[in-house]
């Protein structure tokens, strides 16, 4: 038999009441009214001797009602089937779990935060497998599980304490979500072998400020078993204010940069302070470059300011926030952006204030999709008098007429290598080069009269072929796949060229005529590729120039698939990729120098410089070509204010509360099971119905026995 | 038993039973069947002719005031008699009675209290009847009722009302009531006191001495239950005191050892006591006929009265 409350049975000591009454011989409910104490002295409490216990019945039923009642309360049960003892001497599981965001710079946070890895890892018995991660942006293992296995025990805090040591905070932000998904996963990979009671345990060591990334823990299915504790550390200051730079949209009207440059100052919800300065500075130097802006921000808000260049200083790059606590974040960098300039190349042998011609339509595009920091120098050629040092820099290559010969080869080995050619034959016989430029053999092309303009002299034909059959997925006319704008029957075409697919292997109608003929084709070279549009934008052959919610968009596209409208990030965050393309070509490669290391090389072909560890300027070479980028701190991570605790719970993280202790756990299952059984046995029931039995059994002899004793006094006569 | 300084047994012969006695709920009454049995006893007994103080006679002679004239006695005899000493020779007597709570305790039927009221009564009656006057004093931890001695049927009753009032005294002082009528009596006259003397005794002797020393005539009545001679109580209880209300854990068997020699000291006490002052000491107990008393009460006085009567009167008619 076992006892669900087995502390009760404790009151089974009780049983000691009933005997100490019995061995008193001390009626004390008796009172005898007397005229005088003066001659009485009190008789002390006369205790039976054991062998004169009185009146051993009741005493038996007493002890006996006292006894029942403990076991009653003790809730006792039958275990009928084996209930899971508590799992002891496990081994434990740990990943340590240490931020390293920039956050972390903060007066005394880091020191805090080692050393309260370092106390985890002393607290780990030598059984224990314990590992020790950090984390900003993404999360690295600083001791993995297996250098702690290869490690004598005696030496594991000291590998913790130097690999702490020999790391600190960096400069990204707080990818939280992502950290303890890799630690999550860590555990699981390192536990799939282990019995599933095993206690794994993930310890967060972290400022948990606001500005940390969780929204992907949102659909992460924490392995069973897990359990997050976390150790929260507090700064010594909660005065923060973060600085973070505005750009201006690239299509912005004026190019502000170069007399102000906007900036943000976010100032954290608990801090203690609210009038700061912002100013330009140099490197090295805290002193402000000509006068800084005075600003007031009341704690957890953000204010907007404009910081004028100074005259004459028009190389600063940096600007500094003062009057908080934290400086960390309180500097950004601004690089005046440069204009970049793309080649286009036209091979065309119209005249360009010829209104009806395709190139007259194609250089307003052009000069209209100019901004600020993009222009196009477009280059036209008739198709005789082009030559490859005329398409060989170009980013992309319009072309009515095809040059011929050895250019036409040119061309095709830059289509190889990755460039566009937007083809629009203006007749078949402008097609002449086709061939050679898709290395066929021949590309035969009929031209097809449908209708003629509207106003103009019908020569053959009366009506209009249209736009039918549009694959909406294709990146061309992916923008106008919402019905709302997928109507293309405006454009009427009156002239287009046939051909025949099949003459050209690899080749894709990507729109038809209604008729059924192509009207679109993409055909793939090498990397690049030919886009072979069967009519022109000439009024003679069609509408499409003046339809220009259809034509601008089109080109616009076709100007981007052929990558020729570079990306116009003017800043970067930390850990950010810097895109090689800004100053190379895919083929060169170029030389960053980051603010405080040494210049490293990109290798050709790669087309990104993705270590970008601290903010500042870098500058980007290649051959002649340079370009400086601003790399700035994530402005998440001025947001220092502690999260609210239940927050990563209500992500799904299994929070203090749910700790899942795998020996608690099982004691809670047996507790259960004991609980399940005693409920259906119900055992107490009777051991209190028998303890009322017993009291009525003994009130019944108790008063008997007390009549019986009033009659012997009332006829002993002792009473004068 | 009583103690009986004369030595008398006057137990023996047809005396009311105290039981069938105190079942007569009028105090008045009681009073009066007690007397009348005594006087009847009293035919009975060889003890004839004496009386507290007989009232005294003189022949009329011409120039006494006539309202002073016993018309009664003239009715009979046919002779001129004036009442004329009648109130020098009357007895004046003060009944100072205890009726502390303690007197409320009786381990039967009868408790002291009643017993003491009815022996007051009793005396008052029988003086009253004898045409003495008669006084009360109740007392307690001090004195609570004070009737002057007076011969006057109403006077009687209101005494009466008095011992009728039920005892309610927390405490008892013996000797307070003793200090108090020194200073309130200055006439010689007689003082019976009746009490329990369940109470410190160690100024009694001097209160005691300033009545004695006044000439006044004394005795003491110490009334008991019997079960406070004997402690003849059964199991082993809480005692609880009926003044004080304090309560002693009490095994009689045990305790009874260590109380019978103390009782009785303090009852020797008392009446050595009694007896170095000269004073008559009688002690009862409730289960005692009263008529006892009143007998040992006349002879005690017809023994003083002849004497007083020899030294004073030597013509009394």
């Amino acid at each position: 038999m076992s006892f669900l409350t087995p502390f009760f049975l404790f009151g089974a000591l009780a049983i000691a009441a009933p005997l100490i009454y019995h061995l008193i011989k001390r009626t004390t409910r008796d009172r005898t009214i007397f005229s005088s104490l003066m001659f009485l002295l009190p008789s002390p409490p006369r205790l039976s001797r054991k062998n004169k216990l009185e009146d051993l019945l009741l005493l038996l039923l007493r002890c006996l009602a006292v006894g029942l009642l403990a076991f009653g309360f003790g809730r006792p049960f039958f275990r009928n089937t084996a209930v899971v003892e508590p799992t002891t001497g496990q081994t434990k599981r740990i990943v340590v779990l240490v931020d390293r965001s920039a956050s972390m710079r903060r007066a005394g946070v880091w020191t805090e935060a080692t050393n309260r890895a370092l106390a985890q890892v002393r607290a780990a018995s030598p059984a224990d497998q314990v590992a020790v991660y950090g984390f900003s942006n993404q999360a690295a293992a600083l001791v993995s599980f297996e250098e702690w296995r290869n490690t004598p025990a005696s030496g594991r805090t000291d590998k913790v304490a130097a690999a702490l040591g020999g790391t600190g905070p960096d400069w990204g932000n707080t990818r939280l979500g992502t950290a303890l998904i890799t630690a999550a996963e860590a555990l699981a990979d390192a536990t799939k072998d282990e019995p599933a009671a095993a206690i794994r345990q993930i310890v967060l060591i972290s400022d948990l400020q606001s500005g940390a990334e969780i929204s992907n823990l949102q659909s992460f299915d924490w392995p069973k078993g897990v359990q997050l504790k976390i150790e929260s550390i507090k700064a010594r200051n909660v005065t923060n204010a973060g600085l973070q730079l505005l750009v201006e949209a690239p299509d912005a009207a004026a190019n502000s940069a170069t007399a102000a440059v906007r900036v943000r100052i976010t100032n954290a919800a608990d801090s203690g302070k609210d009038n700061f300065q912002v100013g330009w500075t140099r490197p090295g130097s805290e002193a402000f470059v000509g006068k800084p802006v005075d600003q007031y921000v009341p704690a957890g808000q953000a204010r907007v300011v404009t910081v004028p260049v100074p005259e004459g200083q028009a190389d600063l790059q940096q600007i500094t926030l003062k009057g908080d606590d934290e400086p960390f974040d309180n500097t950004v960098y601004a690089v005046p952006p440069e204009k970049q300039r793309v080649k286009v190349a036209y091979v065309g042998s119209e005249l360009p204030n010829a209104t009806t011609q395709p190139l007259y339509f194609f250089q307003n595009f052009l000069k209209g999709s100019e901004t600020p920091r993009l222009a196009f120098d477009l280059t036209v050629r008739a198709p005789g008098a082009v030559a490859a040092e005329d398409v060989q820099p170009a980013k992309v290559v319009f072309a009515t007429e095809l040059p011929a010969g050895a250019v036409a080869s040119e061309l095709r080995s830059e289509m190889q290598a990755g460039k566009t050619v937007v083809f629009a034959p203006r007749s078949a016989a402008a097609a002449a080069g086709l061939a050679t430029l898709l290395g066929v053999a021949s590309v035969p092309l009929t031209d097809v009269n449908v209708g003629v303009p509207a106003g103009t002299r019908a020569t053959a034909g009366s009506g209009y072929a249209m736009f039918g059959d549009i694959d909406f997925r294709h990146p061309l006319f992916v923008e106008f796949a919402d019905p709302l704008y997928s109507d293309f029957t405006k454009i009427t075409v009156f002239k287009y060229r046939r051909l025949n697919l099949d003459s050209i292997p690899g080749a894709r109608a990507v729109a038809r005529f209604d008729q059924g003929d192509p009207a679109l084709v993409e055909v793939p070279v090498g990397s690049g590729r030919l886009l072979l549009l069967l009519t022109t934008w000439s009024r003679e052959d069609s509408n499409l120039a003046v339809i220009t919610s259809k034509f601008l968009p089109l080109l616009s596209n076709m100007l981007d698939l052929a990558g020729a409208i570079p990306d116009q990030i003017m800043q970067y965050t930390v850990n950010d990729p810097i895109p090689a393309a800004l100053v190379a070509a895919p083929t060169e490669a170029v030389t960053v120098t980051p603010p405080d290391g040494p210049a490293e090389t990109v290798a050709a072909g790669t087309t990104s410089f993705t270590r970008t560890r601290q903010p500042g300027i870098y500058k980007l070479a290649a051959g002649a070509r340079t370009a400086r980028v601003s790399v700035n701190l994530d402005v998440a991570e001025t947001r220092t204010s502690p999260m609210p605790m239940d927050l990563l719970e209500r992500y799904g993280a299994p929070g203090e509360a749910k700790q899942v202790d795998a020996g608690r756990e099982a004691r809670r299952e047996a507790l259960l099971q004991s609980n399940e059984a005693e409920g259906r046995q119900k055992l107490w029931r009777w051991f209190i119905g028998a303890t009322l039995v017993v009291l009525l059994v003994e009130t019944a002899i108790a008063g008997w026995t007390a009549r019986r004793n009033a009659a012997t006094v009332s006829t002993g006569g002792t009473t004068p | 038993m009583i103690t009986d300084p004369q030595g008398i047994n006057p137990v023996a012969g047809g005396f009311v039973d105290p039981r069938a006695l105190m079942s007569i709920r009028h105090l008045e009454m009681r009073a009066k069947v007690v007397v009348e049995g005594f006087w009847n006893g009293l035919h009975r007994s060889p003890y004839h002719g004496f009386s507290v103080e007989f009232t005294e006679y003189r022949q009329y002679t011409p120039g006494d005031d006539p309202r002073y004239l016993d018309w009664g006695l003239y009715g009979r005899s046919d002779r001129y008699y004036i009442r004329k000493f009648e109130d020098e020779t009357n007895l004046r007597c003060q009944l100072v009675v205890d009726r502390s709570k303690s007197m409320t305790f009786g381990s039967g039927s009868i408790t002291k209290d009643r017993y003491a009221s009815t022996l007051a009564a009793t005396l008052a009656y029988f003086l009253h009847s004898q045409g003495d006057a008669v006084g009360l004093l109740t007392f307690d931890e001090r004195v609570r009722e004070y009737l002057p001695p007076r011969h006057k049927l109403s006077h009687l009753r209101q005494l009466m009302l008095a011992l009728e009032k039920p005892a309610e005294g927390k405490a008892t002082s013996l000797t307070d009531p003793l200090d108090h009528l020194v200073e309130l009596v200055n006439r010689r006259g007689m003082f019976v006191y009746i009490s329990d003397f369940l109470a410190p005794i160690e100024r009694l002797e001097a209160s005691l001495l300033a009545l004695t020393a006044g000439r006044h005539e004394v005795a003491v009545v110490q009334i008991l239950d019997p079960s406070e001679l004997s402690l003849n109580f059964g199991a082993a209880s809480l005692f609880e005191d009926i003044e004080s209300g304090k309560t002693l854990y009490i095994e009689p068997a045990a305790a009874r050892k260590a109380y019978l020699p103390k009782i009785a000291a303090h009852n020797t006490a008392v009446r050595r006591t009694c007896e170095k002052l000269g004073v008559g000491y009688v002690q009862l107990t409730t289960d005692q006929p009263l008529e006892n008393v009143l007998f040992n009460f006349v002879k005690q006085r017809q023994r003083r009265g002849r004497a007083n009567t020899v030294s004073r009167n030597p013509g009394r008619a």
